[in-house]
């Protein structure tokens, strides 16, 4: 049966690609919240919480995730 | 009769990304139903997923599952153990109910969430929950040979999900898959 893995160093390099694609322009120009919101995201990797954090639903957050150019790794 | 891996529990992470896939149907193949726990139907919008969920709630292809309270409780050990366990990736409520189903009733966890997948390794309890991701989704329409493979472009599959999601797979894990997809369907002997 296949199974996921994740290994240590996944993390950082999620991180880093998160990071690297990100749209910072577009993030910069966001209110407070929401800006904490997609850093949180990018940081973390965990939309869930970002979305708490945002006070926006999963699916509004992931299409902001999306115009901020900002990709789910895993 | 079925079997209880013909049953999935897919948390809002996973069908968020999901339903954006231009084949997003062909997950239907793999699983007799995908049941979705309540709480992802407060997190979704947007029309066109509103009405993917409705009409495979109609068909059947989907399902809600209503939590039970052992499960919630069982669910807010899992967020806990997860923060104590050290290396560990904490786990958060909405997929650490979809592990205790997953434990329960043998149904695969459809979830992107890292801290789940590492949990089912570090957990001797929840080691045998299969909890796939995307990727080991496409992977097993492959090796299960639900779609036609193309032996000359095998990520296809992969790279469509992640242009339609903005979604990126991890290239060891990609390239690892492609090698076994290489093996089991393409070699000539």
């Amino acid at each position: 049966m296949l199974r996921a893995k994740v290994r240590t160093g996944d993390l950082s390099e999620a991180r880093d690609i998160r990071r690297r694609y990100a749209d910072w322009e577009f993030i910069e120009k966001q209110p407070p919240k929401i800006r904490a919101a997609l850093i949180y995201y990018i940081e973390s990797g965990d939309l869930y919480v970002a979305s708490r954090i945002a006070g926006l639903t999963v699916e509004e957050f992931n299409e902001l995730r999306i115009k901020a150019n900002i990709p789910n790794v895993s | 009769m079925y079997r209880s891996t013909d049953f999935a529990i897919a948390d809002t992470c996973f069908l968020i990304d999901w339903v954006r896939f231009r084949r997003r149907d062909l997950i239907f193949k793999l699983f007799k139903t995908v049941f979705i726990p309540e709480s992802v139907l407060r997190e979704i919008k947007s029309e066109s997923t509103v009405m993917w969920v409705a009409l495979n709630l109609a068909s059947g292809n989907l399902a809600l599952y209503t939590e039970v309270f052992d499960e919630v409780e069982e669910a807010r050990k899992i967020t806990e153990l997860s923060r104590r366990l050290p290396g560990a990736i904490s786990v958060d409520l909405p997929e650490a109910l979809c592990m205790a189903v997953g434990r329960r009733r043998g149904y695969v966890v459809l979830t992107e969430n890292r801290g789940a997948i590492m949990f089912a390794d570090l957990v001797s309890d929840y080691n045998d929950v299969i909890v796939w991701r995307s990727l080991e989704v496409l992977l097993a329409l492959h090796m299960r040979r639900l779609i036609d493979a193309d032996c000359n472009n095998l990520s296809m599959l992969f790279r469509e999900y992640e242009e339609d999601t903005k979604h990126i797979f991890p290239e060891r894990d990609l390239s690892n898959g492609v090698e076994v997809l290489r093996r089991e369907l393409c070699s000539k002997n």
